[in-house]
């Protein structure tokens, strides 16, 4: 039966060929549009690392100044980083299966004059924990061990571009590379690796690529090199002196932590309440104890990962959609009506309203269907526009899931464009157009 | 097979009160061949329409087989209307878009049979109304005469015991018009009662009994059909 009425529903397209076309191209361009930004939106809320994102935590509490909290709009919110006295005390526990703090910076690499300049790269301090934690895939080698941590052995990890552009894509595990004035061995190489957004340090570039150079946290001493992220601060001090700098209430360290189960989590939440009852008694963290312990999803729902653009954007291209869906009502009555006689002699035929109803609701689908086809088309050259948007390489392409969703805005549009104008049709009074000749 | 009495069918537009059946009474018994004749705007295509369970009615009973239809759901009058009418119309009403075999397929697609069943059915009823050799035609490639042979198709093709035809032969010339009415015929000796409205008496006389209505009543209904089935029989 549905055969039989999407070939009435063919043949009712073709009776009026520039009718159809603009439905089609009418209800095409609103499903394009929304489906790009459907589908953006949703990508934006995806979960970067399923597998892990229950048992990893970000770290906060509030250091902030007790005479004015760290958001004037909205007293919950507390510093969504950690100072580096905080990250060092919290590092003694014992409790966490893997932890460590982190932070975003650029390093100047000499490679070889033979393979080329020197040149500066995106390079994060970390900690052992870091690769555990987080699982960037390996091409060559591995993460650093703990005791390279604490002895401060110059090892790096590198990403897949800089292991190309210093040793031309070789496996170059164990051997020396320059990065400003000093050599580091190399333990691993990085195969090509881009969460998004990029849950761990979602504060300086929530869609920039991964870093390019990973080396031992406390090398900044060494290299004499500061966060190239947001650092924030409430007091006055010399930054120019370190012990200064590294004393301050001020932020610039991701600091996470690897909890596998519920009790292990309680543990280290009551861990991280007496740290913070500690602190106050030494005169600092004087506002209302909070500390927040947040999974992966949680941390990028308190921040808000998805960008209100995309929310804002997502809407409006609905709602153009339905203005589309709303319009095609109008040339749907219009047409179906048209065909009251034919559908009068169908129902002297025995075609019971219900029968009525879908066939020409099934027409509707089609039209949406069809729409959504072209709106696949729309969409893809959507994307291109979208992709503009992000000055990196990282693209978004048409995949199953925007598929899915062009199919379902389709047949929800045909559905709203159709229920009316299908209805109308099927409760027409037979005998009335029967007799009209 | 069909009992009316006291139907009243009610038309309203803007206060004024159209009665198109004014208490019709009428009984039609299994295999009758009636004629319904009278005056245009009498209410003839009205009572086609009531009997039919095209058009509802306001007042008075109607038994259909033996079974009240007043009080069915949409769902049953069209499975009705599927299983057990057929409708000729005067100006044939063939889905233009469709071509012959098609517009016969129409009545079977709404009772659910499979392209065999539906195929078979198709190819004997348009054997029988001789036009076997034009099913992929349009109704517009055909003649008036075709397309009410297609019509006739189209009505017999579920096999329906009742025959309702309004004015059948009413756009056609009179040698077209003789082909139609034996068909009408054919199918009463096998068995189907036939309701047939027309306007010329000469095309009455080939009913078995004839009513006639004005101003939406019965006037004058012959209690012995004038051509019996027993003279029938004596005349083969
Ligand atoms: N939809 C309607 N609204 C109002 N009055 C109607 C409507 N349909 C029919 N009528 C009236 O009902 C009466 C019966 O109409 P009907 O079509 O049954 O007559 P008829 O006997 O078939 O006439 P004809 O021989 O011309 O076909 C007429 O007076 C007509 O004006
Ligand atoms: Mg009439």
């Amino acid at each position: 039966m549905l055969f039989y009425q999407i070939r009435l529903a063919f043949k009712s397209i073709r009776r009026n060929p520039v009718l159809s076309m603009l439905m089609i191209g009418g209800i095409g361009i609103g499903i394009g549009v929304a489906t790009v930004f459907v589908t953006a939106h949703y990508l934006f809320s995806l979960n970067p690392i399923p597998e892990k994102s229950d048992v990893l935590h970000h770290v906060q509490m509030d250091n902030w100044d007790p005479n004015r909290g760290w958001d004037d709009n909205d007293p919950e919110d507390i510093p969504d980083q950690v100072t580096y006295r905080d990250m060092v005390n919290l590092m003694k526990s014992d409790i966490p299966t893997y932890q460590g703090g982190s932070f975003k910076t650029f390093l100047y690499v000499y490679p070889d004059p033979e393979m080329g300049r020197p040149f500066k790269k995106i390079t994060r301090m970390c900690f052992s924990g870091f690769f555990k934690m987080f699982e960037p895939p390996f091409q060559y080698g591995s993460g650093w061990d703990l005791s390279a941590d604490e002895n401060l052995e110059p090892v790096v990890v590198l990403g897949p571009e800089v292991n190309q552009k210093v040793f031309g894509g070789e496996n170059s595990v164990g051997r020396m590379i320059r990065i400003e004035d000093r050599d580091f061995k190399v333990v691993g190489v990085l195969d090509h690796w881009r969460p998004f957004p990029k849950y761990y340090d979602p504060h300086n570039g929530a869609f920039e690529t991964a870093e390019e150079v990973y080396m031992p946290f406390e090398f900044f001493r060494l290299l004499k090199v500061r966060s190239a992220g947001n650092t924030s601060n409430w007091q006055e001090f010399d930054w120019s002196d370190d012990d200064q700098y590294l004393a301050s209430e001020a932020i610039w360290i991701q600091f996470w932590v690897q909890l596998d189960s519920a009790p292990q989590k309680e543990a280290y939440f009551s861990y991280l309440n007496s740290y913070v009852e500690e602190q106050k008694k030494l005169g600092r963290m004087q506002r209302p104890t909070h500390n927040k312990l947040l999974s992966v999803m949680e941390w990028l729902d308190d921040r808000g990962a998805v960008p209100e653009e995309a929310t804002s954007l997502m809407a409006i291209s609905l709602l153009f959609l339905l203005v589309c869906a709303l319009n095609l009502i109008g040339i749907l009555l219009g047409k179906f009506l048209a065909r009251a006689p034919e559908v009068s002699v169908r129902r002297a035929m025995g075609a019971s309203r219900f029968s009525i109803f879908v066939e020409h609701l099934v027409e509707c689908e089609t039209i949406g269907v069809l729409g959504g086809l072209l709106g696949i088309a729309i969409s893809i050259g959507g994307l291109e526009a979208v992709n503009s948007l992000f000055d990196n390489e990282f693209s978004f392409s048409l995949d199953g899931n925007m598929l899915v969703v062009s199919i379902l805005l389709s047949l929800l549009a045909g559905l709203v464009a159709g229920m009316y104008p299908a209805w109308r049709i099927c409760t027409i009074p037979p005998a009335v157009y029967l007799r009209e000749r | 097979m069909l009992s009316m009495t006291a139907v009243k069918k009610i038309y309203r537009t803007n206060s004024i009160e159209t009665y198109a059946l004014s208490g019709i009474d009428i009984e039609v018994r299994e295999g009758e061949f009636v004629a319904i004749m009278g005056p245009s705007g009498c209410g003839k295509t009205t009572f086609l329409n009531v009997a039919g369970l095209l058009d509802t009615f306001d007042q008075g009973s109607y038994l259909l087989d033996g079974q009240d239809v007043s009080r069915l759901s949409d769902a049953s009058m069209s499975r009705i209307r599927n299983e057990k009418i057929g409708f000729i119309f005067q100006s044939f009403n063939l889905i233009p878009d469709l071509d012959v075999f098609d517009n016969v397929d129409v009545p079977l697609r709404y009772r659910g049979w499979n392209a065999k069943k539906r195929k078979e059915a198709i190819t004997e009823s348009l054997q029988r109304v001789g036009l076997s050799g034009r099913i992929k035609h349009l109704p517009s490639q055909l003649s008036g005469g075709q397309q009410q042979r297609v019509a006739f198709a189209r009505a017999l093709v579920g096999e329906p015991s009742l025959i309702l035809a309004d004015e059948p032969t009413g756009n056609l010339d009179s040698h077209m018009a003789e082909g139609i009415l034996d068909l009408l015929d054919e199918i009463n000796q096998d068995g189907a009662t036939v309701v047939m409205v027309t306007h010329d008496a000469t095309i009455a006389k080939r009913a078995h009994r004839l009513v006639r209505l004005l101003d939406g009543q019965v006037v004058e209904a012959d209690s012995v059909p004038h051509r019996s089935a027993f003279s029938l029989v004596e005349s083969l």
